[in-house]
């Protein structure tokens, strides 16, 4: 295994560490946010090898010396619909402080779920 | 043309989104969605003439672009797909929805029919995330204080178990070079077994989340049990969203043959049958225990499966479509009394034939299908799901069935009894009523046609054999016996047990959620990697 894979394995993890321990909605966003960019940076990372070049521009005279565009595409998309989904969070999160005042999720549980049927 | 069935539905409901919002545009809708229908029969019976429709994206072949294939099973789907989503517009007819419920709901049809034709890793990613964002905000549409704290629950924990699954992508990628399925499929065969663990793994991870298995259900009750989330979309929750989970699982079984682990889905489709079950038994909320009654379903469906056994498998397919029929009618059926009696709760429901004999006879055909009486469509597929099972998973799985007749009985429990005048309810609409027979009379039609409508949509050819029919009428009518006893001295009245107020109170919060998915990839993991 290279360092490109490790290092977004490791990155993954504590993401899913802070998931699973963090109290604060914030937070679980940032730790949701640094899962996805640890997927992006191993996806990117695993088609890499050093002195390749661009596809972009080049003679494609030698293919071996031009890094594979696909991967990188499908991260663009990738990154749009991270962006897309943590926007729809912060919006959904905007509406649950001004209501509750408060980013913790237990706190926040308990005041959504109480006598709910007058919602 | 395949590429048409994923989009004429958006560009429809764009088009009324944008130039009408009276009703006469849901009538135009509803006629469109019925002549899509036919475009959809059309596909089956081209798929059961070519054996297969492919269209190139693009009219880039080969492998350079994307591609969307559909064989029998895909078209099958596909139609179902779309009978349902006519039944439920034709049930949101009368429903005051704002027009953005009519635009999000016909996205959502087209993306379903895009996951159910897909054969592309990438693809499938795209379209699940785009559908996870499509039903949170279907969801959270009222802005009720619920819908947007469980809303934001399911849009977060859905993204976590889909970065799992890109991260599967990027593996297959690395190992073969293509994001197509198929071809992928051929290039896995000749790999080494150990390399294929950890993408197995994290896809399966993602698969199980979406298809609301033990331990990752928790979001599918949470969502559906919303009050004031409108019933046309609990209802496609658990009829298609979660099959379309379901669907990827089976394709992904066959992608990843060499390490595929049919046993560990066999135990964990019992167990997730078992405890959904024990759940749904316990609930006094209508439409929670409809939601856990689907994750037993879904149990059932992955443990037939997993099995091994050309019998059991189509069985399965069979009772996915069934299932989706009938767990469609019961949740409009809730929906309705939700809006006769302005309450969920079952204790204070009753005498529903007094007050409205043809939605009485709707619930009791739903129940015969959910619950495998003869002549219904739950009795075809359960018969061949148990036919290819041995002794041991055949028992778990008669019990599996006297559980979901219990269940049926609280639901049936309704129907009986004194109506309160007290409600002062909404009469129902009729296009309602006629959407939920239609699904009543579906049921029905697939338990006399069984045999014919599984050779249409699967082309097999299986007999149910006269001494097995008797046979499981005997079991069945035993289950209903000690059901029926069970219920009258166990569970009947308003009996409020300890254990069951504590299993209602079993809520896994964000933290619980991201902890049972970490937990379910370390524990395939550990099942795959170590113990073959």
């Amino acid at each position: 295994m290279r360092m490109m894979e490790i290092v977004p394995i490791v990155v993954f993890f504590m993401g899913m560490f802070g998931l699973m321990t963090s109290k604060n909605i914030i937070k679980s966003i940032a730790c949701l946010v640094l899962l996805e960019m640890a997927v992006i940076v191993f996806i990117l990372g695993l088609a890499f090898r050093t002195g390749i070049l661009p596809p972009v521009g080049q003679s494609l005279e030698n293919v071996y010396s031009v890094a594979d565009p696909l991967p990188q595409a499908l991260m663009i998309t990738a990154i749009i619909i991270g962006l897309a989904v943590t926007a729809i969070d912060f919006t959904m999160i905007i509406n649950l402080v001004r209501r509750y005042k408060s980013t913790d999720w237990d706190e926040v549980k308990a005041m959504s779920t109480e006598n709910f049927d007058e919602c | 043309m395949l590429t048409y069935f994923v989009l004429t539905p958006i560009v429809i409901a764009v088009f009324l989104y944008l130039f009408s919002s009276n009703k006469t545009s849901r009538i135009i809708a509803i006629v469109l969605q019925a002549v899509f229908t036919g475009f959809a029969v059309y596909l089956l019976l081209q798929t059961r003439q070519l054996g297969e429709v492919i269209t190139f994206v693009g009219n880039y072949e080969g492998l350079l672009g994307v591609v969307l294939r559909a064989d029998m099973m895909a078209a099958a789907f596909v139609l179902l797909t779309t009978v349902l989503f006519l039944v439920v517009s034709i049930y949101s007819l009368h429903e005051d929805n704002s027009k953005l419920f009519w635009l999000l709901m016909f996205i959502w049809e087209g993306i379903l029919i895009g996951i159910f034709l897909s054969r592309d890793f990438f693809n499938v990613f795209v379209l699940a995330e785009v559908a996870t964002v499509v039903v949170a905000v279907l969801i959270m549409y009222d802005k009720g204080k619920r819908s947007m704290f469980d809303g934001l629950v399911f849009l977060m924990a859905n993204t976590v178990a889909i970065q799992f699954y890109l991260f599967g992508i990027g593996y297959i990628y690395f190992l073969t070079g293509v994001l197509d399925m198929q071809v992928a499929a051929a290039f896995i065969a000749n790999l080494d077994r150990e390399v294929l663990i950890l993408p197995y793994a994290l896809l399966m991870t993602a698969i199980a989340f979406k298809a609301a298995i033990i331990p990752l259900y928790s979001w599918l009750p949470k969502v559906q049990g919303i009050p004031r989330a409108p019933s046309a979309v609990a209802a496609l929750l658990s009829g298609l969203h979660v099959k379309s989970a379901i669907y990827l699982f089976i394709r992904f079984q066959d992608v990843f043959a060499p390490v595929a682990s049919t046993e560990f889905f066999l135990i964990i489709g019992l167990i997730t049958a078992v405890v959904g079950v024990i759940m749904a038994v316990s609930q006094v909320d209508i439409k929670l225990l409809l939601a856990y009654s689907s994750t037993a379903q879904v149990g059932l469906i992955i443990a037939g499966l997993s099995i091994g056994d050309a019998y059991s498998y189509i069985g399965s397919l069979y009772h996915m479509i069934n299932h989706a029929l009938f767990k469609v009618a019961l949740f409009l059926i809730a929906g309705v009394l939700e809006d006769m009696y302005g309450t969920r709760d079952m204790r204070k429901i009753n005498g529903i034939f007094k007050k409205d004999k043809y939605i009485g006879i709707a619930i009791v055909l739903a129940i015969l299908g959910i619950t495998g009486a003869p002549l219904f469509n739950g009795n075809v597929s359960k018969y061949f799901i148990m036919s290819g099972a041995d002794t041991v998973v055949n028992t778990v799985m008669i019990l599996i069935n006297l559980g979901t007749i219990l269940v049926s009985i609280r639901f049936a429990a309704m129907l009986f009894g004194q109506a309160d005048e007290s409600f002062v309810g909404k009469k129902t609409a009729k296009s309602s009523d006629i959407s939920i027979y239609f699904l009543g009379v579906l049921c029905f039609v697939g338990g006399i046609f069984g045999e014919e409508i599984m050779s249409f949509l699967f082309n097999v050819h299986f007999q149910m054999s006269f001494y097995g029919f008797i046979e499981k009428l005997i079991i069945l009518t035993a289950s209903w016996i000690v059901g029926l006893l069970v219920y009258r001295y166990v569970l009947r009245g308003d009996r409020n047990y300890k254990i069951f107020r504590r299993i209602r109170a079993i809520d896994l919060n964000f933290r619980g959620i991201c902890f049972s998915i970490g937990a379910f990839f370390v524990v395939i993991l550990a099942v795959v990697g170590f113990l073959y």
